[in-house]
C-alpha cells in the first residue's frame, strides 16, 4: 500500500516540509518576501550606485495598476495552465477507458 | 529570475538576443514537423507546455525571506528537447513582460537564454547523462527538473554578474552576490518542483506510457517498470 503511493507520500513531505520552512522564516524577523526579481534590482542599483529609479525601460512597456490586476493577471496565466491539463489528462483518461471497453 | 525591463545596458540585451534566436528558429522548425507529422504527441506538448504556464506563475516564499517562482521546464525538456521548449517558455515570458512588466521586452533575449535554453539546456545534459543508467525513472525526473530549475538562475545570475562587474572583485564577486540573491532562494523550490514534476510523469507513464515509449524518453523496459512500481492506475482502470 505504502509502496504504491510513495512518490505521492513523498511529494506531500516535501510540500510539508516548504511550508514549515516558511513558517519558521517569516515567524522569525522582519522578512517582506517581496520578489526576487526586486532585490536583484536593488543589487544592481547598489553595485553601480546609482538609484533603482534611474533604470528607465528602454522599450515602453505597460504595466499592471495595481498589485490586484498583476495577481489576476498571474491568476489567468496559471488557470490557462490547469485548464488545458485538466482536459489533456481527461482525454486520455477517457481513451483508455473506451479502449478496454471495445 | 526576470531582469527587469532597463536593467541590462542595451549591448547585453543584443548579445542575449543572438544567442537565443538560433535555438528559436530550431524550435520553431521541430515544431512544426511535428504538428504535421506527429499529431499523437501534441497532448503531451500541451501537458508540459501547462506545467510551464502554471509553475512560472506561482511566486512562492523561500528561506531567504523573499519571493520566487519555479520553471516547469525540465519536464518539456526531457520529451521534446530544448529547442520546443525554448519556444513555450519564450511564449510565457512574453506574456509575462508584455502583460506583468515582469521583464520587458529588451531583457527577453537575457530572460530567455536563463529560463527556455540554459536552464533546459543542463537538464537536458543530466538527462542524457542517466536516461540509460539504472537509476530509478523518478528520480532521473527529480533530477532533471530540479537541475533545469535552478541552473536558471545561475545563468540569470551569472546574465547580470558581466553585466555588472562589482567594483571589488569584478565579475565573480559579483556573481557571487546575485547568486545568494536568486540561486538560494531558488534551492528550496526546486526540489518542491522536482518531486511535484515526478510525480506528474508518474500519471503519465500510468495514462500514456505509449507516447513515451514512441518519443524514446524511456526504454520500454524501463516505463514498464516503473508501472509495477506504482501499480495504481492498473488497479483502478481494471
Amino acid at each position: 500500500m505504502i509502496g504504491t503511493y510513495k512518490l505521492e507520500l513523498i511529494t506531500v513531505l516535501a510540500i510539508l516540509g516548504f511550508i514549515a520552512i516558511f513558517l519558521f522564516v517569516s515567524s522569525g524577523g522582519n522578512h517582506e518576501f517581496s520578489g526576487s526579481d526586486d532585490i536583484g534590482s536593488q543589487k544592481i542599483s547598489e553595485l553601480t550606485g546609482k538609484p533603482v529609479e534611474s533604470y528607465q525601460p528602454l522599450i515602453p512597456q505597460y504595466e499592471p495598476p495595481s498589485a490586484e490586476i498583476e495577481a489576476t493577471l498571474f491568476a489567468l496565466q496559471s488557470a490557462f495552465g490547469a485548464l488545458v491539463l485538466g482536459f489533456i489528462f481527461g482525454y486520455w483518461l477517457g481513451q483508455r477507458k473506451s479502449s478496454q471497453t471495445t | 529570475m526576470h531582469i527587469m525591463e532597463g536593467f541590462l545596458p542595451w549591448q547585453w540585451c543584443v548579445v542575449w538576443w543572438i544567442i537565443a534566436i538560433p535555438f528559436l528558429f530550431m524550435g520553431v522548425i521541430q515544431l512544426r514537423s511535428m504538428i504535421r507529422n506527429d499529431r499523437d504527441t501534441l497532448p503531451l506538448l500541451g501537458v508540459c507546455g501547462a506545467f510551464i504556464f502554471i509553475l512560472s506563475a506561482l511566486k512562492l516564499p523561500s528561506v531567504t525571506g523573499s519571493c520566487s517562482h519555479p520553471t516547469g521546464t525540465g519536464l518539456s525538456t526531457m520529451c521534446f528537447g530544448v529547442c520546443i521548449t525554448s519556444i513555450i517558455g519564450a511564449i510565457v515570458l512574453l506574456f509575462q513582460s508584455l502583460l506583468l512588466a515582469h521583464g520587458g521586452l529588451s531583457t527577453l533575449g537575457a530572460n530567455m537564454v536563463s529560463m527556455a535554453i540554459g536552464g533546459p539546456l543542463a537538464g537536458y545534459a543530466i538527462y542524457r547523462l542517466l536516461k540509460n543508467s539504472s537509476l530509478n525513472i523518478y528520480i532521473t525526473v527529480f533530477l532533471v527538473t530540479a537541475v533545469a530549475d535552478l541552473v536558471t538562475y545561475v545563468i540569470t545570475s551569472f546574465e547580470l554578474a558581466v553585466a555588472y562587474p562589482s567594483q571589488v572583485g569584478g565579475i565573480i564577486a559579483s556573481f557571487g552576490a546575485f547568486f545568494a540573491i536568486f540561486a538560494v532562494t531558488q534551492l528550496p523550490l526546486a526540489i518542491v518542483e522536482g518531486c511535484v514534476l515526478a510525480l506528474v510523469f508518474k500519471y503519465i507513464i500510468a495514462l500514456k506510457p505509449e507516447i513515451l515509449i514512441k518519443l524514446q524518453v524511456f526504454s520500454e523496459d524501463q516505463i514498464s517498470r516503473a508501472q509495477q512500481q506504482g501499480s495504481m492506475v492498473t488497479r483502478t482502470d481494471g
